[in-house]
């Protein structure tokens, strides 16, 4: 394989896990909101998953196993299908979300009615995740969501203030607003970036790809560094975009055609047509790992056959388990609920998930019986050990806030 | 098994995957079945695969997921594990052992659908 297909499988992980449609928004309003404030935050997030996503594709690397197997033997039954019901609840969550998502995009692009575009979004879903090998889904909705990039030439057309750009990426207290509503939008970009589903869809592609040891650890790391890095400068750019022109005029950037205007004023039709394409490819890249997600994790912990690479008939339960959950992300998107609202309800509850999925990785990752030489080195441990301390943060503070800042509305 | 090796039965086999003849997972060790009597030798006769474990294993939400999945237990006796690895290997297929019943439900529900 060459060289740039190697990295499709971060990119997708990254590009769907990253700049989905929870974090377009989050990331929007926050620079809507509170300009460069907030882009330490972003910056907090990738070095997290970026940190963990590098374990879970050593994991899978190196002992075969991915995120779910790992939860089930090293959580045991009890907690392990707690684990299991808390992270399938939010994934179903952000699968709706993003199939709201894509018929929100293909409204914007093809101005039909947003129902019946609710339907073609399954169809496209459903023939791309049925038809479509492993790694054309891979190169199709990774790649082309990197058309986002012109969120970034859009965000240097503006000519944004250096200075205070970069200031943002040292943390401190806002200079207007309100604290709780500064603390909810850390707390959304943090999780945004760190939503489980991201390592559950990474972990389990790696071991699809069959990954081995020594050679492959490389193309792990180059794929969670490089894969994730580029997701969050994708996310900083779309912040970028909203502190030079929402956040000046007031804009509350609560719908997703909003931020597709961020491109059409700097660069105009052109511009925009690349810029919502991109959002359509990521978001339905998204829904893809989302729904891949919630099988690989049932027929991780349950121990059946899984893989998009043995075909239906080779892991028949995993199959029919997909086709269900993108069923009933389309059922909960059909009763009318707003996806944006559905998405931000996904991020914030994800945080719930996120010790109980990345306690039982660090374990397995720093265990020399386990792993061998390839286990954690000191700074893995190190890193491992802050960013679980940031989660348990993130995870309290999640809840009261939603509920204290009525969901970001201040 | 003709090497004598320690095996670790709540870390190496309980909640492992189970891999049949053909090298396709098959389930996993959900509990284990030991026979002894206080001051008795104990000795682990069989592997218990299935829904109807759960609910000893974690509380009511272990009943309900073992009612909404009632597909009851299957038990493998010890004598037909091949070797533990980092899996649990059996010496028959799943269908000889009866752990290929969900999978093969999956696959006439699936075969209805082109290219299923």
């Amino acid at each position: 394989m060459s060289k740039p297909f190697q990295i499709a499988l971060g990119i997708l992980a990254a590009i769907g896990g990253f700049v989905d449609i929870g974090d377009i928004v989050f990331a929007t309003t926050a620079g809507a909101t509170f300009g460069y404030e907030l882009l330490w935050a972003t910056v907090l997030g990738v070095v997290g998953i970026i940190v963990y996503s590098e374990m879970c594709g050593r994991v899978a690397t190196v002992a075969k196993r991915p995120v779910f197997d790992v939860v089930r033997e090293r959580m045991g039954f009890g907690f392990g299908l707690a684990t299991l019901v808390s992270s399938q609840l939010v994934n179903l969550m952000t699968l709706a979300a993003e199939v709201g998502g894509v018929a929100l995009v293909l409204q914007l692009l093809l101005g039909l009615p947003y129902r019946g575009l609710v339907a073609v979004a399954l169809v496209t879903l459903l023939l791309s995740a049925w038809f479509l090998p492993f790694e054309w889904i891979e190169r199709v909705y990774g790649f082309g969501g990197l058309l986002l990039i012109v969120f970034t030439v859009a965000a240097l057309k503006l000519g944004p203030d250096w200075q205070q750009l970069g200031a943002g990426f040292v943390p401190g207290l806002p200079s207007h607003g309100t604290e709780l509503l500064w603390g909810y939008f850390i707390v959304g970009l943090v999780s945004a970036a760190l939503m489980p589903y991201e390592v559950y869809f990474y972990s389990s592609g790696a071991v699809e790809e069959g990954w081995k040891p020594p050679d492959d650890l490389g193309l792990n790391r180059l794929n969670a560094g490089l894969g994730f890095g580029l997701g969050a400068f994708l996310s900083i750019s779309l912040s970028v975009v909203a502190a030079q022109l929402f956040l000046p005029r007031g804009i509350d950037p609560e719908f997703l055609g909003t931020v597709g205007l961020g491109v059409l004023n700097p660069l105009g039709q052109i511009g925009l047509l690349l810029g919502l394409l991109g959002i359509f490819f990521a978001v339905t890249g998204a829904a893809i790992d989302t729904c891949f997600s919630g099988a690989y994790n049932l027929s991780q912990f349950f121990g059946w056959e899984w893989g998009k690479y043995q075909g239906p008939r080779g892991a028949p339960r995993f199959t029919l388990t997909w086709i269900v959950f993108l069923g009933l992300g389309f059922l909960i998107i059909l009763t009318g609920v707003n996806p944006i609202v559905v998405t931000e309800y996904a991020v914030v509850f994800s945080v719930v998930a996120m010790p109980l999925t990345y306690l039982p990785i660090l374990l397995v990752a720093r265990d020399e019986g386990y792993m061998g030489e390839y286990a954690n080195g000191r700074l893995g441990n190190v890193l491992g050990f802050l960013y679980l301390g940031v989660i348990a943060i993130v995870a309290l503070s999640a809840v009261p806030l939603l509920v204290l800042t009525n969901m970001g509305q201040g | 098994m003709t090497e004598r090796k320690a095996i670790d039965l709540g870390l190496g086999v309980l909640d492992q995957e189970l891999v049949d003849a053909d090298g396709g997972r098959c389930g996993r060790v959900d509990d284990l079945e030991l026979i002894g009597g206080p001051g008795e030798p104990l000795r682990l006769t069989a592997l218990v695969v299935g829904p109807a474990t759960w609910a000893a294993r974690a509380g009511r939400v272990g009943r309900l997921a073992g009612k909404l999945y009632p597909d009851g237990e299957t038990v493998v006796p010890w004598s037909e594990v091949a070797d533990i690895t980092h899996v649990v290997e059996l010496k028959k297929t799943d269908a000889e052992l009866g752990l290929g019943e969900g999978d093969e439900r999956a696959r006439r529900w699936l075969s209805r659908l082109p290219g299923g």
